[in-house]
Protein backbone atom coordinates (compact mmCIF):
# COMPACT_ATOMS: atom_id res chain seq x y z
CA UNK A 1 0.00 0.00 0.00
CA UNK A 2 3.12 2.29 0.87
CA UNK A 3 4.45 4.49 -1.96
CA UNK A 4 1.95 2.95 -4.78
CA UNK A 5 2.30 6.09 -6.64
CA UNK A 6 4.80 7.54 -8.32
CA UNK A 7 5.66 10.98 -8.51
CA UNK A 8 3.77 11.27 -12.02
CA UNK A 9 0.52 9.83 -10.88
CA UNK A 10 0.82 11.70 -8.10
CA UNK A 11 1.01 14.85 -9.66
CA UNK A 12 -1.89 13.46 -12.11
CA UNK A 13 -4.02 12.73 -9.63
CA UNK A 14 -3.82 15.64 -7.58
CA UNK A 15 -4.39 18.21 -10.65
CA UNK A 16 -7.36 15.90 -11.77
CA UNK A 17 -8.98 16.20 -8.51
CA UNK A 18 -8.67 20.31 -8.30
CA UNK A 19 -9.63 20.27 -11.99
CA UNK A 20 -13.10 18.50 -10.69
CA UNK A 21 -13.31 21.12 -8.21
CA UNK A 22 -13.33 23.68 -10.35
CA UNK A 23 -15.79 22.45 -12.80
CA UNK A 24 -17.80 21.83 -9.82
CA UNK A 25 -17.45 25.17 -8.31
CA UNK A 26 -18.01 26.67 -11.46
CA UNK A 27 -21.58 24.43 -12.05
CA UNK A 28 -22.66 25.61 -8.61
CA UNK A 29 -22.56 28.85 -9.77
CA UNK A 30 -24.31 28.50 -13.06
CA UNK A 31 -27.27 26.79 -11.07
CA UNK A 32 -27.43 29.58 -8.80
CA UNK A 33 -27.13 31.82 -11.44
CA UNK A 34 -29.74 30.46 -13.23
CA UNK A 35 -32.09 30.33 -10.46
CA UNK A 36 -31.77 33.58 -9.58
CA UNK A 37 -31.49 35.09 -13.18
CA UNK A 38 -34.09 32.69 -15.33
CA UNK A 39 -37.47 35.18 -17.43
CA UNK A 40 -40.48 34.43 -16.04
CA UNK A 41 -41.88 34.14 -19.49
CA UNK A 42 -39.22 31.04 -20.31
CA UNK A 43 -39.98 27.19 -19.47
CA UNK A 44 -39.81 26.66 -16.35
CA UNK A 45 -39.57 23.00 -17.57
CA UNK A 46 -36.07 23.76 -19.52
CA UNK A 47 -34.85 25.23 -16.35
CA UNK A 48 -35.40 22.46 -14.42
CA UNK A 49 -34.20 19.85 -16.72
CA UNK A 50 -30.82 21.79 -17.00
CA UNK A 51 -30.89 21.66 -12.65
CA UNK A 52 -31.03 17.94 -12.81
CA UNK A 53 -28.26 17.52 -15.94
CA UNK A 54 -26.00 19.75 -14.15
CA UNK A 55 -26.44 17.92 -10.68
CA UNK A 56 -25.76 14.35 -12.28
CA UNK A 57 -22.41 16.39 -13.83
CA UNK A 58 -21.36 17.13 -10.36
CA UNK A 59 -22.60 13.37 -9.10
CA UNK A 60 -20.49 12.06 -11.65
CA UNK A 61 -17.53 14.32 -10.64
CA UNK A 62 -17.81 13.13 -6.67
CA UNK A 63 -18.29 9.76 -7.66
CA UNK A 64 -15.62 9.35 -10.47
CA UNK A 65 -12.71 11.39 -9.20
CA UNK A 66 -13.13 11.68 -5.40
CA UNK A 67 -14.64 8.36 -4.14
CA UNK A 68 -11.84 6.94 -6.98
CA UNK A 69 -14.53 4.62 -8.90
CA UNK A 70 -13.08 5.95 -12.06
CA UNK A 71 -9.68 4.03 -11.79
CA UNK A 72 -11.37 0.54 -10.07
CA UNK A 73 -11.98 -2.49 -11.85
CA UNK A 74 -15.13 -2.72 -14.05
CA UNK A 75 -16.74 -5.32 -11.96
CA UNK A 76 -16.90 -3.15 -8.99
CA UNK A 77 -18.34 -0.13 -10.55
CA UNK A 78 -20.83 -2.66 -12.08
CA UNK A 79 -21.59 -4.25 -8.90
CA UNK A 80 -22.26 -0.14 -7.16
CA UNK A 81 -23.88 1.27 -9.44
CA UNK A 82 -26.14 -1.19 -11.40
CA UNK A 83 -28.40 -1.25 -8.04
CA UNK A 84 -28.73 2.19 -8.95
CA UNK A 85 -30.87 1.59 -11.88
CA UNK A 86 -33.53 0.90 -9.92
CA UNK A 87 -34.01 4.25 -8.69
CA UNK A 88 -35.22 4.85 -12.52
CA UNK A 89 -38.43 3.06 -12.18
CA UNK A 90 -39.09 4.19 -8.11
CA UNK A 91 -38.54 7.90 -9.62
CA UNK A 92 -41.19 7.73 -12.08
CA UNK A 93 -43.71 5.77 -10.49
CA UNK A 94 -44.21 7.99 -7.81
CA UNK A 95 -43.66 11.18 -9.56
CA UNK A 96 -46.33 9.75 -11.69
CA UNK A 97 -48.56 9.12 -7.91
CA UNK A 98 -48.07 12.17 -6.89
CA UNK A 99 -49.57 13.83 -10.11
CA UNK A 100 -52.36 11.38 -9.33
CA UNK A 101 -52.91 12.67 -5.89
CA UNK A 102 -53.28 16.02 -7.11
CA UNK A 103 -55.41 15.23 -9.70
CA UNK A 104 -57.65 13.84 -7.37
CA UNK A 105 -57.90 16.46 -4.83
CA UNK A 106 -58.68 19.09 -7.39
CA UNK A 107 -61.86 16.16 -8.10
CA UNK A 108 -63.18 15.93 -5.52
CA UNK A 109 -61.75 20.03 -4.44
CA UNK A 110 -59.88 18.67 -1.10
CA UNK B 1 -20.60 -15.49 -14.47
CA UNK B 2 -20.68 -18.56 -16.58
CA UNK B 3 -19.40 -21.75 -15.83
CA UNK B 4 -16.44 -21.33 -18.58
CA UNK B 5 -15.53 -18.24 -16.85
CA UNK B 6 -14.71 -19.36 -13.94
CA UNK B 7 -13.10 -22.76 -15.18
CA UNK B 8 -10.57 -20.47 -17.37
CA UNK B 9 -6.93 -19.67 -15.31
CA UNK B 10 -6.68 -16.61 -16.24
CA UNK B 11 -9.93 -15.48 -15.52
CA UNK B 12 -10.32 -12.95 -12.18
CA UNK B 13 -13.13 -15.01 -10.56
CA UNK B 14 -10.72 -18.15 -11.17
CA UNK B 15 -9.19 -17.77 -7.45
CA UNK B 16 -6.09 -17.04 -5.65
CA UNK B 17 -6.79 -13.27 -6.58
CA UNK B 18 -9.14 -10.39 -5.86
CA UNK B 19 -11.66 -9.90 -8.46
CA UNK B 20 -12.49 -6.31 -7.58
CA UNK B 21 -9.25 -5.35 -6.71
CA UNK B 22 -10.22 -3.70 -2.79
CA UNK B 23 -9.76 -4.94 0.26
CA UNK B 24 -13.02 -6.28 2.64
CA UNK B 25 -13.67 -3.38 4.21
CA UNK B 26 -13.33 -0.94 1.26
CA UNK B 27 -15.83 -3.41 -0.14
CA UNK B 28 -18.36 -3.03 2.91
CA UNK B 29 -18.08 0.76 3.28
CA UNK B 30 -18.96 0.19 -0.72
CA UNK B 31 -21.88 -1.72 0.38
CA UNK B 32 -23.03 0.26 3.03
CA UNK B 33 -22.86 3.61 0.96
CA UNK B 34 -25.06 1.98 -1.44
CA UNK B 35 -27.88 1.08 1.21
CA UNK B 36 -27.40 4.40 2.18
CA UNK B 37 -28.14 5.97 -1.19
CA UNK B 38 -31.67 4.07 -1.51
CA UNK B 39 -32.28 5.56 2.24
CA UNK B 40 -31.93 8.88 0.90
CA UNK B 41 -33.97 8.19 -2.43
CA UNK B 42 -36.62 7.04 -0.56
CA UNK B 43 -36.30 10.22 1.37
CA UNK B 44 -36.21 12.61 -1.86
CA UNK B 45 -38.18 10.48 -3.91
CA UNK B 46 -40.98 11.06 -0.92
CA UNK B 47 -40.52 14.45 -1.45
CA UNK B 48 -41.16 14.29 -5.02
CA UNK B 49 -44.16 12.56 -4.62
CA UNK B 50 -45.67 15.33 -2.13
CA UNK B 51 -44.88 17.89 -3.87
CA UNK B 52 -45.87 16.85 -6.83
CA UNK B 53 -49.23 16.54 -5.04
CA UNK B 54 -49.31 19.69 -3.59
CA UNK B 55 -51.46 22.62 -5.88
CA UNK B 56 -48.82 25.13 -3.99
CA UNK B 57 -45.47 24.54 -3.38
CA UNK B 58 -43.15 26.83 -1.19
CA UNK B 59 -40.46 28.90 -3.42
CA UNK B 60 -36.53 28.65 -2.46
CA UNK B 61 -36.15 32.26 -3.38
CA UNK B 62 -38.43 33.42 -0.64
CA UNK B 63 -38.02 30.93 2.04
CA UNK B 64 -33.87 31.01 1.82
CA UNK B 65 -33.22 34.32 1.64
CA UNK B 66 -31.59 35.58 4.16
CA UNK B 67 -27.80 36.31 5.22
CA UNK B 68 -26.00 36.19 8.83
CA UNK B 69 -25.73 39.64 10.02
CA UNK B 70 -26.65 41.06 6.39
CA UNK B 71 -30.30 39.86 7.46
CA UNK B 72 -32.90 38.99 4.68
CA UNK B 73 -32.45 40.16 0.67
CA UNK B 74 -29.74 37.17 -0.36
CA UNK B 75 -32.10 34.36 -2.16
CA UNK B 76 -29.76 31.03 -1.95
CA UNK B 77 -26.69 33.31 -1.39
CA UNK B 78 -26.31 31.60 1.88
CA UNK B 79 -26.73 28.14 0.80
CA UNK B 80 -24.31 27.97 -1.82
CA UNK B 81 -21.26 29.05 0.62
CA UNK B 82 -22.42 26.11 2.60
CA UNK B 83 -22.37 24.31 -1.11
CA UNK B 84 -18.78 25.65 -1.82
CA UNK B 85 -17.92 24.56 2.15
CA UNK B 86 -18.77 20.91 2.05
CA UNK B 87 -17.07 20.34 -1.68
CA UNK B 88 -13.61 22.06 -0.11
CA UNK B 89 -13.93 19.75 2.67
CA UNK B 90 -14.74 16.66 0.58
CA UNK B 91 -11.31 17.98 -1.82
CA UNK B 92 -9.43 18.49 1.37
CA UNK B 93 -10.35 14.78 2.33
CA UNK B 94 -9.15 13.35 -1.43
CA UNK B 95 -6.11 15.05 -0.63
CA UNK B 96 -5.51 13.55 2.85
CA UNK B 97 -5.99 10.18 1.22
CA UNK B 98 -3.53 11.13 -1.63
CA UNK B 99 -0.78 11.90 0.78
CA UNK B 100 -1.88 8.70 3.03
CA UNK B 101 -0.57 6.65 -0.66
CA UNK B 102 2.74 8.30 -0.23
CA UNK B 103 2.94 7.28 3.54
CA UNK B 104 3.19 11.37 4.29
CA UNK B 105 1.81 11.30 7.86
CA UNK B 106 2.18 15.32 8.15
CA UNK B 107 0.38 15.46 4.82
CA UNK B 108 -2.42 13.24 5.98
CA UNK B 109 -2.81 15.07 9.48
CA UNK B 110 -2.71 19.03 7.56
CA UNK B 111 -5.70 17.72 4.85
CA UNK B 112 -7.82 16.04 7.14
CA UNK B 113 -7.59 19.03 9.59
CA UNK B 114 -8.74 21.41 6.54
CA UNK B 115 -11.75 18.28 5.99
CA UNK B 116 -12.71 18.48 9.36
CA UNK B 117 -12.82 22.42 9.47
CA UNK B 118 -15.35 22.33 6.77
CA UNK B 119 -17.29 19.79 8.19
CA UNK B 120 -17.42 21.86 11.55
CA UNK B 121 -17.94 24.77 9.50
CA UNK B 122 -20.89 23.28 7.70
CA UNK B 123 -22.60 22.04 10.15
CA UNK B 124 -22.09 25.72 11.69
CA UNK B 125 -24.09 27.46 8.67
CA UNK B 126 -26.50 24.46 9.38
CA UNK B 127 -27.54 25.35 12.73
CA UNK B 128 -27.78 28.87 11.82
CA UNK B 129 -29.99 28.28 8.79
CA UNK B 130 -32.32 26.01 11.14
CA UNK B 131 -32.22 28.42 14.09
CA UNK B 132 -32.70 31.41 12.10
CA UNK B 133 -35.96 29.70 10.01
CA UNK B 134 -37.48 28.57 13.27
CA UNK B 135 -36.73 31.73 15.00
CA UNK B 136 -38.02 33.51 12.02
CA UNK B 137 -41.64 32.12 12.87
CA UNK B 138 -41.93 34.64 15.59
CA UNK B 139 -42.34 37.63 13.50
CA UNK B 140 -44.09 36.11 10.11
CA UNK B 141 -40.95 34.90 8.46
CA UNK B 142 -39.66 31.11 9.31
CA UNK B 143 -40.88 27.96 9.69
CA UNK B 144 -41.56 25.03 11.98
CA UNK B 145 -42.53 21.17 11.31
CA UNK B 146 -45.52 22.71 12.71
CA UNK B 147 -46.18 25.72 11.68
CA UNK B 148 -44.84 27.98 8.23
CA UNK B 149 -45.09 31.28 7.38
CA UNK B 150 -43.08 33.67 5.05
CA UNK B 151 -45.49 36.80 4.98
CA UNK B 152 -48.02 38.02 2.45
CA UNK B 153 -48.46 35.44 -0.16
CA UNK B 154 -47.57 33.07 1.51
CA UNK B 155 -50.36 31.77 2.85
CA UNK B 156 -50.83 28.66 0.94
CA UNK B 157 -47.27 26.96 1.45
CA UNK B 158 -47.87 23.44 2.80
CA UNK B 159 -46.67 22.42 5.92
CA UNK B 160 -44.70 18.94 3.95
CA UNK B 161 -42.54 21.76 2.39
CA UNK B 162 -41.04 22.31 6.13
CA UNK B 163 -41.34 18.46 7.45
CA UNK B 164 -39.35 17.47 4.71
CA UNK B 165 -37.00 19.42 5.09
CA UNK B 166 -36.04 19.47 8.43
CA UNK B 167 -36.29 15.75 8.53
CA UNK B 168 -34.25 15.42 5.20
CA UNK B 169 -31.27 18.03 5.97
CA UNK B 170 -31.61 16.81 9.72
CA UNK B 171 -30.36 13.29 8.46
CA UNK B 172 -27.86 14.44 5.96
CA UNK B 173 -26.57 17.28 9.35
CA UNK B 174 -26.79 13.89 11.00
CA UNK B 175 -24.46 11.97 8.46
CA UNK B 176 -22.04 14.90 8.32
CA UNK B 177 -21.72 14.94 11.78
CA UNK B 178 -20.85 11.77 12.07
CA UNK B 179 -18.27 11.93 9.43
CA UNK B 180 -16.78 15.09 11.57
CA UNK B 181 -16.41 12.48 14.98
CA UNK B 182 -15.19 10.03 12.54
CA UNK B 183 -12.64 11.60 11.15
CA UNK B 184 -11.31 13.58 14.34
CA UNK B 185 -10.75 9.66 15.22
CA UNK B 186 -8.80 9.15 12.08
CA UNK B 187 -6.60 12.20 12.99
CA UNK B 188 -5.79 11.34 16.33
CA UNK B 189 -4.94 7.69 15.10
CA UNK B 190 -3.04 9.40 12.50
CA UNK B 191 -1.58 11.60 14.62
CA UNK B 192 0.01 8.93 17.56
CA UNK B 193 1.43 7.05 14.24
CA UNK B 194 -1.33 3.78 14.35
CA UNK B 195 -1.25 3.97 10.60
CA UNK B 196 2.47 4.54 10.34
CA UNK B 197 2.80 1.16 12.17
CA UNK B 198 0.12 -0.58 10.27
CA UNK B 199 2.37 0.05 6.99
CA UNK B 200 -0.68 1.75 4.88
CA UNK B 201 -3.13 4.18 5.36
CA UNK B 202 -6.45 2.37 3.93
CA UNK B 203 -8.44 3.62 6.98
CA UNK B 204 -8.56 7.31 5.59
CA UNK B 205 -9.61 5.86 2.52
CA UNK B 206 -12.67 4.36 3.63
CA UNK B 207 -13.28 7.21 5.99
CA UNK B 208 -12.96 9.44 2.78
CA UNK B 209 -15.30 7.23 0.60
CA UNK B 210 -18.10 8.61 3.58
CA UNK B 211 -17.35 11.49 3.76
CA UNK B 212 -17.74 12.25 -0.06
CA UNK B 213 -21.11 10.04 -0.05
CA UNK B 214 -21.84 12.81 2.26
CA UNK B 215 -21.14 15.58 -0.12
CA UNK B 216 -22.75 13.49 -2.91
CA UNK B 217 -26.11 13.46 -0.79
CA UNK B 218 -25.70 17.00 -0.83
CA UNK B 219 -25.43 17.82 -4.11
CA UNK B 220 -29.33 16.18 -4.65
CA UNK B 221 -30.89 18.01 -1.48
CA UNK B 222 -29.36 20.83 -2.81
CA UNK B 223 -31.21 20.19 -5.89
CA UNK B 224 -34.51 19.10 -4.07
CA UNK B 225 -35.36 22.08 -1.94
CA UNK B 226 -32.84 25.00 -3.46
CA UNK B 227 -33.20 24.86 -7.13
CA UNK B 228 -36.28 22.77 -8.22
Amino acid sequence: MGHDLTDEQYKSQVSAVWRATIIMAVLTVLEVAAALMWPEDMSRAVLNIMFVLMSIAKGYFIVAEFMHVKYEKRALTLTILGPLFFLIWFIIAFMWEGSEWLALRELWGV
Amino acid sequence: MSHVDVANPESAWYGGKSPFNVSYGKLMMWYFLLSDVFTFSALLISYGAIRMSAPEWAAPDVVFSAMPVLGEGYPLIFVTIMTFILIMSSVFVVRAVQEGHRMNKKGVMTWLAWGIVGGVAFLGCQAWEWTHLIGGLSHGHGMTISEINFGPGTEHYPIQFAFLFFVITGFHGFHVFSGVLINIWALIMTANGTFERRGHYEMIEKIGLYWHFVDLVWVFVFLAFYLL
